[in-house]
């Protein structure tokens, strides 16, 4: 008797190990961090290349299927994300951000405002996204920020966001991008400038 | 010691065994309860979506962009003599058509900028053919993707995507079979 339930809780250990190990390696349990993967990181912005191939490993095909589904693969467009600013803090709507950048080697680019459920946050001040046609061609900066502010061009909004993160969409993107993404992108900067309860 | 040898084996071999197929499984899973929701949503089989604005109201997928127009059409290839026959209209800015299989690879992409697309999309196992692609899942979805980062021109890529086409056909014959949309 007591060889068998040796035996039973060692299969249902192991089914809970298996199964357990698999969907956090795959991020898949609540919490899990969204940008902890990929295989290409340019200053902190992460990305992984084989979305959307058939060479993307079984980890990539479960978190894409969960966090980007349809995604496109890399020849057409290229995400990147980040949950930090520029000092490594994570992205919380109780802060106001500089976010800055230049041109792209990209034909169209944009980043958009996620919450950690990888959703757009559920308010009503259609200002989540900047992309390529807003910011205009050269510099570009907007304004992250749970209010909008009173002199700034682009903002985009982190109200109800809580603990965010900012995904950059690169698509038509240059072959340099692709092969050497290091020396190519240039990402956008992301620099705290105050917290508080209106950030 | 040794008669806990045998339990230790039964549990790693368990935990492995757990772990290769909860991975194997969990794309698929995903992916069919994703069409599921999309099919609540109004996404209908063979038929392109006539879609919203995505916001934060009306966002159905993860990670969708709120500059993109998204047209969503699911297929199901199952009868082997059948094909569906995909139409994207023209769109002065960047637009795409692309593939999804039930396993979330992107196995095709057609960009269209500028210029309207047409194309046929075959059952797995398919002989290869000139204007078609070969499905390599019975089952997927199919996307137009517009850019249109404002409401004036998502309207605009909305008037555009009227003569968007996703339907299926008998590969021998025009008339859809029964029972599809």
């Amino acid at each position: 008797m007591q060889r068998v339930l040796a035996y039973l809780a060692a299969i249902v250990t192991g089914a809970a190990i298996g199964l357990g190990s698999a969907l956090w390696l795959a991020g898949l349990l609540p919490g899990t961090n969204n940008v902890a993967f990929g295989n290409v990181d340019v200053d902190g912005w992460r990305s992984d290349f084989a979305i959307g191939s058939e060479a993307a490993d079984p980890y990539t095909r479960a978190r894409v299927a969960h966090h980007g589904l349809l995604a496109l693969a890399k020849s057409e467009a290229v995400y990147f994300t980040r949950n930090t600013d520029d000092d490594g803090r994570s992205l919380s709507s109780a802060c106001t951000y500089r976010l800055s950048g230049g041109a792209m080697p990209a034909g169209w680019w944009s980043v958009t405002l996620y919450d950690q459920a990888s959703m757009l946050p559920a308010n009503t001040d259609n200002a989540l996204s900047i992309d390529a046609g807003r910011a205009g061609s050269g510099a570009w900066e907007a304004i992250i920020a749970a209010a909008a502010p009173a002199d700034t061009k682009h903002w985009i909004s982190s109200r109800n966001a809580g603990a965010f993160d900012l995904t950059l969409r690169l698509y038509m993107p240059d072959p340099a991008l692709l092969s050497e993404p290091e020396a190519a992108l240039v990402p956008p900067r992301i620099e705290r400038l105050s917290c508080g309860e209106h950030g | 010691m040794k008669r806990w040898l045998g339990p230790l084996g039964v549990l790693i071999f368990v935990a492995a065994a757990a772990h290769v197929a909860a991975l194997h499984l969990a794309p698929g899973v995903i992916i069919a309860r994703a069409l599921d929701m999309l099919a609540a949503r109004g996404v209908a089989l063979h038929r392109f979506t006539t879609p919203e604005r995505v916001t934060p109201q009306t966002q159905s997928v993860v990670r969708s962009s709120p500059d993109l127009y998204y047209a969503l059409c699911r297929y199901d290839l199952s009868n082997p003599g059948t094909q569906v026959s995909v139409r994207m209209g023209s769109w002065p800015d960047y637009q795409s058509l692309s593939f999804f299989d039930a396993r979330t690879d992107n196995f095709a992409t057609i960009r269209g900028s500028g210029r309207a697309v047409a194309v046929r999309l075959l059952p797995p196992g398919s002989a290869a053919e000139e204007g078609a692609i070969v499905s390599p899942t019975a089952k997927g979805v199919i996307l137009i993707r517009r850019l249109a980062p404002d409401a004036e021109r998502f309207a605009a890529a909305t008037t555009a995507g009227k003569v968007d086409r996703c339907r299926l056909e008998w590969r021998d014959r025009i008339a859809a079979p029964a029972g599809a949309a």
